[in-house]
């Protein structure tokens, strides 16, 4: 994973936690306001209440003046004015405390007061005449104990802002002597009540209490509330519809609550109000800035809140750091890892060069010993180490696949390739296998499909090759179908879709994902005999990938599995490939002629290779191409080689002590005095890994062939390079088979037998011509002696004529030179040449007839077989060993069986089926010998 | 005692001179940087109330200038209180235990017996030692006892002209006019546009009444070039009666060309203040004569018009342009602060003084109360800006002319007169003297 996707990761768990302890704290926060804002709202019902009484205690006081003096009034001794506060002024206790006796009836609204004036200490008289407070008089209480108070006034006596307690009197008139009502006013500065209120405070640093009426007008107020109207003040600052504001003044004149507003400053701000108990005309408010009341709330720990914060922070950090600590130790691992990979890689690489190089030794030398060896034993070892070579060359090819494919350096190279052709390599490759196993091989092919695709065949070839490959190794019964489709996706492109279903052994749910694991081979133990390095299904899948595709699998065990993927191709030809077995018959006869043998008697080719039994391997696997080749053992020797005569083509090894392969090929390529200027120089090399060609081409190769070598692809490659004119018409391969002719003809060096198989057409035919030569080599000497001895040139001529023709047909070239040499001087009447050399032309035949003497033993036709025909019964049986072990791919059991069936004579018609199987072995074409088993016979 | 004292108060105030103002005023504009931020000179973790008395019921404008002060002095409380009958118990409240720190003050007073104890209680701000910077108070406005004390600090200004409704005139192609025979000319204009009383006004005798407004600053321009009648004026001699003959000639002129309609404005106003306000809202009166007092008022009650919620419009504060050369600038204070020199907080109300004698803080506050700044600046409020540089030979206070508050009596009284048909012109300058009825 990605250290930012990591961090990433880190920060949006930090933000889930943060936010879920802000969400909590919110809640919590909310809930807690509303306790707060509640707390609040208490305090003020406390501080309404604390007013109500002193309010009330301080209208009692006005209220007992009052009783005092009505009941005066009620006994019948009403007090006039000034007896009234004389007993006012006696009875209060506090200097600051005023009592006025107005006359509220009187325009002049004066009276008398228990205190004179602050400006002349004899005046008592006071007068509310410019104060505007006796507007309702209906609205002063006569009652008891209920609360008459004034708005805060200016009291006229002595300026100071007060209140007024009230109520009314009955007195009398000092002059009329009638009775008349006065209004009793108990006047006590506002400051007394304010200075009340501060204690009212409580737990509230900022509160700020406000007395108001009904229509907003303070009788007292803080600092904060300014105008001196509330409601105006809310408005000033508040935006508010009409609606909203006559709800609000509703709400706070008659109930008791908490509303928010905006003060002055623009600052928030909590105001709790509620009425006066016992009066509907004060509504006492409580003030507060809202931060304080928010201050108030404790419930959410900011310190915590900032420490989880920086934990998490801190957290995230060390986090971060260990990562970056861990991350560079795991990219200098991953450097290490790297560098043993590179290691892994290099070795294999050498490995690659250091197994083919004695591979190619085993297996040519193995080659020889087997083409040339008569003694059964032997040839059943070599068998044995021919078989155990391809597997062994098979794994090491694998091991290098899969080693390429880890270094990255496996290129998939797409080319132009006739999908046809290629079905066929396939179908040919594992048809036999299924049936000698006998399991029903199913084709199902798309007609439509184009015949010509563009993409890595080789790659595509090997990944279906290695599921069928399985698919035939894991089946024991049933059948396996190989299906091809496609899908067009566009006029370049189509989208192959390949599947291989067998009913083999399955796969369990449990092995699916080792499947394509390299090294890992499903349920081992069953499967041991089959062999297989576990790395087939790695290097398909890889391919695949290599490719944009995969392998997709369905299996059920014990039922059998089907393999699938798609592979988007380039098309280069639309023509529809057509029923394909039509197609397939028709590529067979493409291949054979393909694989058509050639000779090339007058070509010459040089191979350089420092190891002697590289030249010897190299020589004999073109020893039927009758291939002149000559040979060095340096790169110097080569060059010198090449400075003196014309090759065709050029072999160099790579690796070679002193001058290495490129090194000759450079200098090769400066000498200009020479023939081979436009001759094609090949690279030899055990390099088997990818990007090797590109190499070699680069350093001014033709061509490169690796280590061991395939003779056909050797041939085949010599081929493209030969002078169609110097390249003649092959042996017949059908009928061809080295062991029948026998050692000794081999070994008569006046005889060239390749040269007599190439003039015969055949071993077989050359075998009759030989019988032939020899049946009538004591009639011809006899007949030459015979016209000589009468000196008859001419007749002499013509046998001599003879033995030249025959002669030459065998490959006794020598013999058939001086026939010729004898026959123009026959021709000529030469009697003197004939007289001197005939002797000798008779001498050499009758030693080349002697050494064929042994071809009388040779029975039959060509030669005589004297092998027991062997039963239809154990032939079949021997077939039967056959399939069974090809389908075991136990080919040392193949080639002894093969070994074994040569002691006997084949019925005729079988005879070419037993042909091809030994030649098959013999070519360790063991995919093949299911094949030549289950063909029709004939 | 206190007959005395206001005696010599009244001997001691003089005129202050146009030449003494004139460095002044130029100092003035020197420390306008001073004024651009407040230094503290005390502790500002000082705690105190200030109580300041008034005869504003409502002071929102000072309650600004307590929260700018608190920014300052956060421990500082200051209070506004109003007094009910304020000219009655403010000497009351100053022997108080209760006693404001500041309050308020008005011309009058220098001439009212009654208040010398009032005034005697006031501190002397223009002490050198309290910094106060009191230059940065427009000539006009300033009052200064003869030795050169100044213990009266404007706080408002309010001058005496008309209400313009610039829509009117800009819809109709119309300047406002700058001399008097623009004014008629302005006037038929308008007439013929449709308005047949281009100029409206309370029609009354008071101060804010539409003569007032109309021709008394010119009156007191006559009185100021002609120096020896103030004495004849004052002393209420019917012959100094002429003095009044040209402006009484205007409004006569003024209502007989139908530009004044005194009966339709005593139909469709009924008094000098709300009602102009709301009529002038109507938004179909092009120049509405009053007071400071009146553009003051526009302020609260723009909201209250439905008419001008509905179409509102551009107006602005003008003089009336009677004389041939323009109009005359009447700088009259509206209200001055005085400090309470017995003050147990005095150094923190001088304080508070030095704060707000200040161009931005006396802006300020009168823009909130839409009323005329004492400083210099009218920027601050658009309804002023025409009195932005206006001529200082045309600007005067009232003070400058000599004239007692009897004279100014006589001349609305003859004024009204003349407008409704009471007196001729020549009727009202002769009876002068005896033209005012309590």
């Amino acid at each position: 994973m990605k250290k930012t996707v990591i961090i990433i990761i880190d920060l949006v768990i930090m933000m889930l936690i943060l936010f879920f302890i802000i969400q909590y704290t919110n809640a919590k926060m909310r809930e807690s306001n509303e306790n707060v804002t509640a707390a609040f709202e208490k305090m003020t019902v406390t501080a309404e209440q604390i007013i109500t009484n002193y309010l009330e205690d301080e209208q009692h006081l006005c209220d007992i003046w009052a009783n005092f003096i009505n009941r005066s009034a009620e006994a019948g001794s009403p007090m006039t004015a000034e007896e009234a506060i004389s007993f006012i002024r006696k009875a209060k206790i506090s200097p600051s405390i005023y009592g006025h006796l107005i006359f509220p009836e009187e325009s002049s609204k004066s009276g008398i007061s228990t205190h004179s004036s602050s400006k002349d200490p004899d005046d008592y008289s006071v007068s509310y005449r410019n104060i505007n407070l006796f507007e309702n008089l209906d609205n002063i209480s006569r009652e008891d104990g209920v609360v008459s108070l004034t708005r805060a006034y200016t009291n006229p006596q002595n300026g100071v802002q007060s209140i007024a307690f009230m109520n009314f009197v009955t007195i009398r008139d000092e002059t009329t002597g009638e009775l008349k009502e006065a209004l009793l006013m108990r006047v006590e500065p506002v400051s007394v009540l304010e200075d009340k209120l501060v204690f009212l405070r409580g737990e509230y640093d900022n509160v700020e209490i406000a007395l108001i009426n009904k229509n907003g007008e303070y009788l007292v107020h803080g600092k904060s509330l300014k105008n001196s109207n509330f409601f105006e003040y809310y408005k000033s600052y508040n935006d508010a519809e009409i609606a909203d504001y006559n709800k609000m003044t509703d709400k706070v004149t008659s109930e008791t609550g908490t509303m928010t507003m905006i003060n002055s400053k623009g600052e928030g701000c909590v105001i709790a109000y509620t009425p006066l108990k016992s009066m509907d005309t004060w509504f006492l408010l409580a003030y507060i800035p809202a931060v304080e009341l928010e201050s108030t709330n404790t419930v959410v720990d900011w310190m915590l809140l900032g420490m989880v914060t920086l934990g998490l922070m801190l957290l995230l950090v060390f986090n971060y750091l260990v990562l970056m600590v861990y991350n560079r130790k795991l990219a200098e691992a991953a450097v290490v890892a790297n560098q043993a990979n590179e290691a892994k890689s290099h070795f294999l690489s050498i490995m690659s060069h250091d197994i083919r190089t004695p591979m190619n030794a085993i297996l040519g030398l193995n080659e020889m010993v087997l083409r040339n060896s008569q003694d059964e034993e032997i040839v059943a070892y070599s068998e044995s180490i021919r078989t155990a070579g391809k597997t062994l060359q098979g794994l090491i090819n694998d091991i290098l696949d899969f080693s390429k494919i880890e270094a990255g350096k496996m290129d998939i190279i797409n080319v132009d390739y006739s999908f046809v052709s290629m079905l066929n390599d396939l179908v040919n490759m594992v048809q036999g296998k299924a049936e000698d196993k006998g399991l029903v091989f199913n084709l199902d092919v798309d007609k439509n499909i184009p015949s010509i695709l563009n993409g890595d065949e080789i790659r595509i070839k090997q990944v279906i090759t290695n599921i069928l490959s399985n698919a035939v190794k894991y089946t024991k019964e049933g059948s396996i179908t190989f299906k091809v489709g496609f899908e067009k996706e566009n006029y370049e492109f189509i989208s192959l879709s390949i599947s291989i279903s067998d009913t083999g052994v399955g796969i369990k749910p449990e092995d699916m994902n080792r499947l394509f694991q390299a090294f890992e081979r499903i349920e081992e133990n069953k499967n041991r005999n089959i062999e297989g390095t576990g790395l087939g299904m790695s290097i398909a899948q890889s391919f695949l990938r290599m490719m944009g595709s995969h392998i997709e699998v369905e299996s059920e065990y014990g039922k059998g599995s089907t393999f699938s993927f798609k592979l988007k191709q380039g098309v280069k030809d639309w023509n529809p490939i057509g029923e394909y077995e039509e197609s397939f018959k028709r590529s067979i006869s493409e291949r054979m002629k393909y694989h058509e043998s050639f000779t090339a008697p007058e070509a010459r080719l040089l191979v350089v290779d420092d190891t002697p039994v590289n030249l010897s391997v190299f020589q004999s696997l073109l020893e039927r191409t009758m291939i002149q080749i000559d040979t060095a053992i340096s790169g110097d020797e080569g060059i010198a080689l090449y400075k003196k005569r014309h090759y065709d083509v050029v072999f160099l090894d790579h690796m070679m002590p002193d001058k290495d392969g490129i090194e000759t090929l450079k200098e090769m390529k400066m000498i200009t005095d020479t023939t081979n200027t436009g001759t094609p120089i090949v690279c030899l090399t055990a390099n088997a890994i990818s990007g090797m060609r590109e190499m070699y081409i680069g350093a001014g190769f033709d061509d490169y062939m690796t280590k061991p070598i395939d003779p056909e692809r050797l041939e085949a490659m010599i081929l493209s390079y030969l002078p169609k004119e110097k390249v003649a018409s092959s042996l017949d391969d059908d009928e061809d088979d080295d062991t029948s002719i026998p050692k000794f003809i081999w070994d008569i060096e006046a005889i060239n037998v390749n040269e007599g198989i190439i003039h015969c057409g055949s071993h077989k035919a050359y075998m009759t011509t030989l019988k032939t030569y020899l049946d009538s080599a004591a009639k011809n000497v006899e007949e030459i002696e015979k016209y000589w001895g009468e000196r008859d040139i001419k007749n002499t001529t013509v046998k001599v004529h003879a033995l030249k023709s025959t002669s030459r047909v065998i490959g006794a070239n020598e013999l058939g030179d001086l026939a010729a040499h004898l026959e123009n001087a026959g021709g000529s009447g030469d009697a003197g040449t004939l007289e001197r050399e005939l002797i000798t032309l008779l001498t050499q035949y009758k030693e080349l007839v002697r050494k064929l003497e042994p071809l009388r033993d040779i029975k039959g036709d060509a030669v005589e077989d004297n092998r027991p025909v062997i039963s239809e019964k154990d032939m079949k049986a021997a077939y039967n060993d056959l399939t069974e072990a090809c389908s075991s791919f136990d080919y040392d059991s193949v080639v002894s069986i093969v070994e074994s069936l040569k002691e006997y004579r084949f019925p005729e018609g079988e005879e070419v089926r037993f042909e091809a199987l030994k030649n098959a072995v013999d070519n360790f074409d063991y995919d093949l010998i299911p094949e030549i088993l289950t063909c029709e016979e004939g | 005692m206190t007959t005395q004292t206001t005696g010599i108060i009244k001997k001691i105030l003089v005129l202050v001179s146009v030449i003494s103002l004139v460095p002044g005023l130029v100092s003035c504009g020197q420390k306008n940087d001073k004024n651009a931020e407040f230094i503290p000179r005390l502790s500002s973790d000082t705690t105190c109330r200030i109580k300041v008395a008034g005869s504003y019921s409502n002071f929102e404008s000072l309650e600004s200038e307590f929260e700018r002060f608190y920014e300052y002095y956060p421990n500082i409380t200051l209070n506004y209180v109003y007094l009910d009958d304020y000219d009655n118990t403010i000497d009351s409240a100053l022997m108080s235990d209760e006693a404001p720190d500041i309050y308020v003050t008005a011309s009058w007073m220098l001439d009212d017996d009654k208040m010398a104890p009032v005034l005697e209680n006031a501190e002397v701000l223009s002490d050198p030692a309290l910094d106060i910077d009191l230059d940065c108070i427009r000539k006009g406005a300033r009052w200064t006892l003869e030795n050169g004390d100044v213990i009266m600090l404007p706080i408002f200004t309010r001058s005496y002209g008309m209400l313009v409704n610039m829509d009117i005139f800009e819809k109709n192609g119309l300047k406002v006019p700058g001399n008097y025979s623009q004014l008629i000319e302005v006037c038929d204009k308008l007439k013929a546009a449709g308005y047949d009383t281009p100029i409206m006004g309370a029609n009354g005798t008071t101060v804010a009444g539409m003569y007032y407004s109309f021709a008394f600053p010119y009156f007191c321009d006559n009185v100021l070039s002609d120096p020896d009648s103030v004495e004849a004026l004052n002393s209420m001699d019917s012959s100094a009666g002429g003095m009044m003959r040209p402006a009484l000639e205007k409004i006569q002129t003024f209502v007989d060309s139908g530009y004044l309609d005194p009966a339709i404005c005593s139909e469709e106003i009924e008094d000098d203040y709300n009602a102009v306000i709301m009529r002038f809202f109507e938004g179909d009166v092009p120049m509405m004569l009053g007071s400071g007092d009146m553009v003051s008022g526009t302020q609260k009650r723009e909201s209250k018009s439905e008419a001008f919620l509905a179409k509102p419009f551009r107006y602005k504060f003008y003089v009336v342009p009677l004389g041939d050369d323009g109009g005359y600038f009447l700088d009259s204070v509206n209200l001055f602060f005085s400090v309470n020199k017995n003050s147990s907080n005095l150094d923190m109300t001088n304080e508070f003084i030095r704060f707000l004698t200040r161009e931005k803080e006396l802006g300020n506050m009168a823009v909130i109360k839409r009323l005329i700044t004492p400083a210099n600046d009218f920027s601050l409020d658009e309804v002023y800006s025409s009195l932005e540089g206006f001529p200082e030979e045309k600007a005067f206070s009232y003070k400058e002319t000599g004239l007692s508050d009897s004279v100014n009596k006589e001349f609305r009284a003859a004024a009204y007169k003349v407008a409704n048909g009471d007196m001729t012109v020549d009727e009202a300058v002769n009876a002068y003297g005896s033209l005012w009825d309590e």
